[in-house]
């Protein structure tokens, strides 16, 4: 039982580190970002290339990726994002889903279509409880728990970090104060790009690598994202880790539901108050009384 | 209407009668669409669903009821329009992104019984196949019987989707997707005119699935999947979205676009994402909005007054 628990915890680190990024163009543009997957997918392929050239180091290429994604990750907040701030999500659904589109292609191109391995970096298991388990999963877990710590730190005490929770709250009151929003909104944009590079190298090693990986985990991120409500970066950590045993518990007892009864719970998230209104509308109707 | 039969027809001169069939399917579910996004402006990443759904029926009751085209398209039908009148009560009652989105988990959740949940029923990813018997002339596998039946039934939904649009209930859905407050102040009732609007764009949905379950004989979870909506999304926006001509045109331009990418070009995913952001950059109104700017132009530089648009 408790390396399911443990396995959950690592999914629910990889969701966590991919999901922050999409979380906050969610709640400060009113985007829902396909790009997001582009640059997690490509950011894990580019980290496979750089393995051999850096000696084998995971660390080492790990930054490395992050490093030269970083650009693109700009690139692409600001000719198409920043392009269609205001226009409506439609729009910038498709674009995005275009860019993923060309990313998974161009995976497809320069890597090939197969999966790729990434063998485990730590590789040695140790004993926790009496359970022998992995410690690279161990080590998985607490990167993003230090994730968490250090952005709980960034937005409260960094004055970018303050000005874009502000913005979160008030776009249109940040602005007339004169700041530009923009600004701060490409540099946590940027932010989130990288640790997505970071969660896809994460991952690597307890999957593998395929071109159709960016929009898989996208799935199951949407979901964290609506669970966590939009633009909140703590309910985001907590949904995270809470679909991650979703996953884990569902896939000890029926593996093939693994994945759907994460969009089960989503569901019932979304349509809580959609429920509850037809409840007491009924209820109303019938002449039993009004609850609310 | 007359003018789709005959361009359909001359269609057939540079392109095998199979694939029209397949693109006459193909509309019907980008009309359906259509109604929902171009008209009432809500934008589904599930609609493929209601589709599937259909497709299931129809099949389901060739295999077990009786090999009757009618039969299957009545079951198909019947599954989509109780499905989505029952989840349509609590879906629209949510808008922009939670809308889209909860409709992809729906259908997500959809695919997956279709893929393992009902796999007794369904046979999983293996798909599941049906014969139909000839009733009189009415054979499917003979294509020029199979395409004009097609052709037939795409008349059929384009007519009563004019019908509707036409109508004060157009009229209405269409003033939803502008100002859907303003709709309330007059005094309308705004969430049953949009649960209507489902039930019937998903209901419509489900009819093409039928079609798709008659044709090929064969249904699997993919015809279904998540990912499937971008197909039907990229047809309408390429068309021209809120326009029947549009969706006519979008889905016969995309499946070409496919049909010939996929043959000939072998990065032809790069080459549809390029599209679609030249689409959405600069050529956001589709090839019939497009056209529609032309001939104002054109009738404006012979000093002619501009024509209305209907």
């Amino acid at each position: 039982m408790f390396d399911t628990i443990l396995y959950g915890l690592t999914i629910g680190a990889i969701l966590y580190l991919f999901s922050i990024g999409l979380s906050i163009t969610f709640g400060t543009m009113h985007i829902i970002n396909f790009a997001h997957g582009m640059i997690y997918a490509i950011g894990v392929y580019l980290f496979i290339s750089l393995l051999p050239l850096l000696w084998g180091s995971f660390p080492l290429s790990l930054v490395a990726a992050v490093a030269v994604m970083l650009p693109l990750a700009y690139l692409v907040e600001r000719f198409v994002i920043r392009r269609l701030y205001g226009d409506g999500i439609d729009y910038a659904i498709i674009a995005t889903y275009a860019i993923l589109l060309i990313g998974t292609d161009l995976i497809k191109l320069v890597w090939g279509s197969g999966p790729k391995p990434v063998s485990d970096p730590i590789g040695i298991p140790i004993q926790i409880f009496g359970t022998t388990v992995q410690t690279y999963r161990v080590v998985v877990f607490l990167c993003a728990v230090a994730v968490f710590v250090a952005l709980r730190v960034f937005f409260s005490r960094h004055v970018i970090g303050k000005i874009v929770v502000a913005a979160l709250k008030d776009r249109d009151g940040v602005r007339s104060l004169g700041l530009d929003v923009n600004k701060y909104f490409s540099i946590v944009f940027v932010i989130g790009s990288g640790l997505a590079v970071m969660g896809g190298v994460l991952y690597a090693p307890i999957t593998v690598a395929e071109p159709y990986m960016g929009f898989h985990v996208l799935l199951l991120a949407f979901a964290v994202v609506i669970v966590g409500g939009m633009g909140n970066l703590t309910g985001t950590f907590f949904s995270a880790l809470g679909l991650g045993q979703v996953i884990a518990l569902t896939g000890r007892f029926y593996p093939a539901g693994a994945d759907t009864m994460v969009f089960v719970v989503m569901t019932l998230v979304l349509l809580k108050d959609p429920i509850a209104e037809l409840l007491r509308r009924l209820v109303g109707k019938h002449g039993i009384g009004n609850f609310s | 209407m007359a003018l789709i039969a005959v361009a359909f027809l001359l269609l057939t001169v540079v392109m095998p009668m199979h694939w029209l069939t397949d693109f006459a399917v193909f509309c019907i579910l980008v009309l359906s669409f259509d109604l929902l996004y171009g008209y009432m402006g809500r934008l589904s990443f599930g609609h493929v669903l209601y589709y599937g759904v259909g497709m299931y029926a129809a099949s389901l009751a060739l295999v077990h009821l009786a090999p009757n085209p009618f039969l299957a398209i009545g079951a198909g039908i019947f599954a989509s329009a109780v499905l989505s009148s029952a989840l349509g009560f609590i879906v629209v009652r949510t808008e922009g992104a939670t809308f889209a989105l909860v409709n992809l988990a729906l259908n997500q959740i959809g695919f997956w019984l279709a893929m393992s949940g009902l796999q007794a029923y369904t046979r999983g990813e293996d798909g599941l196949s049906s014969s139909v018997r000839a009733i009189g002339f009415l054979d499917f596998y003979k294509v020029p019987v199979a395409f004009g039946f097609m052709l037939v039934c795409l008349l059929l939904v384009f007519g009563l989707l004019r019908m509707l649009t036409r109508s004060p209930f157009g009229i209405l859905i269409r003033s939803i997707k502008e100002n859907e407050e303003r709709v309330k102040f007059l005094g309308y009732d705004t969430l049953r005119y949009k649960w209507l609007t489902f039930v019937i764009a998903a209901t419509l949905a489900g009819f093409a699935g039928t079609l798709h379950a008659l044709v090929k004989g064969f249904v699997a979870p993919g015809d279904m999947g998540p990912l499937e909506n971008a197909r039907v999304i990229f047809a309408v926006l390429i068309g021209g979205a809120g326009n029947l001509y549009g969706a006519l045109v979008g889905g016969v331009v995309f499946e070409t676009m496919i049909n010939l990418l996929a043959t000939n070009i072998p990065r032809w995913e790069m080459f549809l994402g390029i599209m679609l952001l030249v689409l959405v950059f600069w050529f956001r109104r589709g090839i019939t909005g497009y056209i529609a700017d032309l001939a104002r132009k054109f009738s404006r530089s012979r000093g002619k007054p501009a024509e209305r648009l209907p």
